[in-house]
């Protein structure tokens, strides 16, 4: 009992702390903005905030030169933005806006920066004392980079063949996607009873925490328990042919590591595309279908000449979004081979650059990798919305 | 062109009854409107012969074949939809070819009836535009256009004006008529508006409550409504109706109730006798309400009060309470009524309506 109130309390108290660090600063912020024409802001401010930061930094274990520095500095810089740009005009948007900017920093640009110092650096297992003792690590220019193409991350693959299988393995999934999910949702579209049922059925895999989800599958793949091997051997004692022609059960972790994979991820992914086609289904409107009717089109060149292009606006960037998801899915990959024990045939770049680091310790290469796999991605990102804007352009040009 | 036959056509959704045995003969070359308000079942009698809708019971027939279970492509018919339905991601020229692409026509007859019908309806320099690109008569156009390149056999409109402003709902009325002038075939065409049924009809049809309440020419329909709902639905402004009783007094017949009594002469209701001391629905337009004291029969001249008057522009719309009796008379703008003032007047008798009040149906011939 004592111990549920101390857990309830350490709860609260940690609620507190945050709301309290949030007041702190919208008052600092707000201190700024709204006295920052009196004439005596440049003296308070300096003196008083420089003397709780001391404080702070000090209780912290931050306090130094530079970091005392760059908080001058910083000071200086709101000071001015204060008098020069808000002039205490609304500011409540700023003030609002604060504290999930500063969320961001922390979580996103801070350790974006910090990737790119890394990679080109040479942070690993033998230099990571000297990092820590010292404050400083080996700069090295472009090396990791080239190493990144030229040094394998893994033990059995390098860069161009985890590209190939990353390609593929991207290419494979979302085609099933599409595909899954097209016929999945043109199904429930048509469906006159029991639609909601279905589509909340349809949504389980996707609601239902990947790792939970991968990990459960994972054990119907196995080679003895497993429920696919299990179907197979009671179908071969059914329909003794079967084996003669080869079906038999599979050893789908050790010898399929990359199909298993592709056929996990696959039934992952299916409902979000069913959910968004059948979005999109659903806004056409029906007299479309009745003109084309009228017009003479049957059932499949309806949904060649109708319901394809209509959907494609909501399906562009559910691909997109689809593509961005499978290049980066590490879950499925790491939660299926990645254990020990576990076979290196699977990989693809993410999981080999999670090895990379977390295995093999090379945390500057892996910095260097990310990049490239952050810079491909971005590449893919652009081409995509490019020709998305052209198509849609040329349309409203033509 | 072709005819067309409804008969016994009952449709069904659930329980609920759409139409009830409705039986409808369209001849060659008729441009027939079939009117009515909404939820009367005029837009399912036209997909189900359309066939985007099944038939309960009952047959339809287009030249004598009947229909009932061919798909709604091979009927021979073109529809133009109230919402255009013209597909968004295709050019008007895409637009007006698809029936024919899908149907494997050469490309130069494709391009030669694309050609014709976009000059039948000045679509030709719209041909490359996409339908979001058109305002909403050109799109109307394109609809049309659509229909008219397969060459039907039957045009069906769906209410194809409901969704344009009304300057240029005239404008396409006229257009219409034109285009059935110069392809003179079976059009049936579906509207609530009652002015489009009396302009553009060859044979209007008044439908409520999925049955035919009356079928004939716009003036037929007009003049000699055959019951109080087609009396009340054709026609702006709306009919007068009074209830009361026919009384006979020293050899003459009068109309009256406790606010009026309007004299009968016998060449209006030659069968007056008959229902002499029955209930009677008495109907009266409004244009037929005779305010000019040149013209007013004298003798038999009802007296009220102008209550409120709108000035339309050329005519005045005229309230004016008889006891209790509220009647609306039309007359010539800026006249010298003003409201609470006395007016007298008398009815046009060659047009009164008069309908029996429980069956509601007319008795004067």
């Amino acid at each position: 009992m004592n111990d549920i109130i101390f857990s309830l309390l350490q709860v609260f108290g940690f609620v507190a702390l945050i709301a309290v660090s949030v007041g702190i600063i919208e008052l600092y912020l707000w201190s700024h903005f709204r006295y920052h024409d009196k004439n005596s802001i440049f003296f308070t401010s300096v003196f008083s905030f420089t003397f709780l930061a001391l404080l702070f930094m000090n209780i912290g274990g931050l306090l130094s030169i530079k970091n005392f520095v760059i908080f001058m500095f910083w000071e200086i810089f709101l000071i001015y933005t204060s008098k020069k740009l808000i002039k205490g005009k609304n500011y409540l948007p700023y003030l609002l806006a604060a504290p999930a900017f500063l969320g961001l920093l922390a979580l996103l640009l801070y350790p974006f920066l910090f990737q790119i110092y890394l990679s080109f650096h040479d942070l690993k297992l033998t230099t990571i004392m000297q990092w820590k003792q010292l404050g400083t690590i080996p700069f090295v220019g472009l090396k990791q980079y080239i190493s990144v193409f030229t040094v394998p991350p893994l033990a059995e693959a390098g860069f161009f063949k985890l590209l190939f299988r990353t390609l593929l393995w991207t290419f494979v999934n979302i085609f099933f996607h599409v595909l899954g999910g097209f016929i999945l949702a043109l199904l429930l579209s048509e469906l006159k009873i029991f639609r909601g049922i279905y589509r909340t059925l349809l949504v389980v895999p996707w609601a239902m925490p990947q790792v939970v989800a991968v990990l459960a599958l994972r054990g119907e793949f196995h080679s003895q328990y497993g429920f696919i091997n299990v179907m197979i051997k009671k179908a071969i004692e059914s329909f003794p042919w079967l084996a003669s022609i080869g079906v038999g059960p599979v050893n789908w972790l050790s010898d399929y590591p990359l199909l298993t994979c592709i056929l996990i991820n696959v039934w992952l992914g299916i409902p979000f595309m069913t959910v968004i086609i059948l979005g999109g289904l659903q806004s056409i409107s029906k007299s479309y279908y009745d003109a084309a009717s009228i017009d003479g089109a049957t059932y499949f060149q309806k949904l060649k000449y109708i319901t394809l292009p209509l959907i494609k606006p909501v399906l562009m960037p559910a691909v997109t979004l689809g593509t961005v998801w499978t290049f980066n899915n590490i879950n499925v990959i790491y939660l299926v081979t990645g254990q020990s024990g576990g076979t290196e045939q699977a990989d693809i770049l993410v999981s080999a650059l999670y090895k990379a680091a977390f295995t093999y310790n090379r945390y500057s290469y892996s910095a260097a990798f990310a990049m490239v796999i952050f810079l491909i991605l971005f590449m893919i990102s652009i081409s995509y919305s490019k020709m998305f804007e052209e198509k849609n352009t040329d349309k409203g040009a033509a | 062109m072709a005819s067309v036959t409804f008969k016994k056509i009952v449709k069904k959704y659930n329980d609920n009854l759409i139409l009830d045995g409705v039986d409808l003969e369209i001849r060659d070359h008729e441009f027939v409107v079939i009117v009515g308000p909404s939820g009367c079942g005029k837009t399912t009698m036209l997909r189900l012969l359309a066939g985007l809708e099944e038939i309960t019971s009952g047959d339809i027939e287009i030249d004598g074949l009947k229909v009932n279970d061919l798909p709604p492509a091979k009927r021979e018919i073109a529809m133009v939809f109230q919402d255009y339905a013209l597909y968004p991601h295709m050019t008007v020229k895409e637009n007006m070819s698809f029936a024919l692409k899908l149907r494997h026509f050469p490309k130069d007859e494709i391009e030669k009836r694309v050609k014709e019908s976009a000059s039948i309806l000045q679509l030709e320099k719209l041909l490359n535009r996409m339908p979001k690109q058109l305002s909403g008569g050109q799109r109307q156009r394109v609809a049309i256009g659509r229909a008219i390149v397969r060459k039907p056999k039957v045009f069906l409109f769906d209410e194809p004006l409901s969704n344009l402003d009304a300057k240029l709902r005239e404008e396409m009325r006229v257009e219409i008529a034109r285009l059935y002038q110069k392809l003179n075939s079976t059009i049936v065409y579906v509207t609530h508006d009652q002015v489009e049924a009396m302009t553009l009809a060859g044979r209007v049809v008044v439908m409520n409550k999925g049955h035919i309440q009356q079928s004939g020419t716009p003036l037929d329909v007009y003049r000699k409504p055959q019951n109080v709902f087609v009396a009340g639905f054709i026609g702006s402004p709306t009919m007068n109706f009074l209830r009361g009783k026919i009384e006979k007094q020293e050899d003459f017949f009068y109309f009256s109730n406790q606010s009026v009594k309007i004299f009968l002469p016998l060449f209006s209701f030659p069968e007056v006798e008959k229902y002499s001391g029955k209930d009677v629905i008495l109907g009266i337009r409004p244009d037929d309400i005779i305010l000019d004291d040149k013209k007013i029969d004298h003798a038999h001249k009802i007296s009220g009060n102008v209550e409120v008057i709108e000035l339309l522009g050329h005519r005045e719309n005229i309230y004016i309470k008889v006891g209790d009796q509220k009647i609306l008379a039309v007359g010539e703008a800026f006249s010298n009524f003003s409201p609470g003032s006395l007016v007298e007047f008398s009815f046009n008798y060659k047009n009164i309506h008069i309908f029996d009040a429980t069956t509601e149906k007319r008795i004067n011939s």
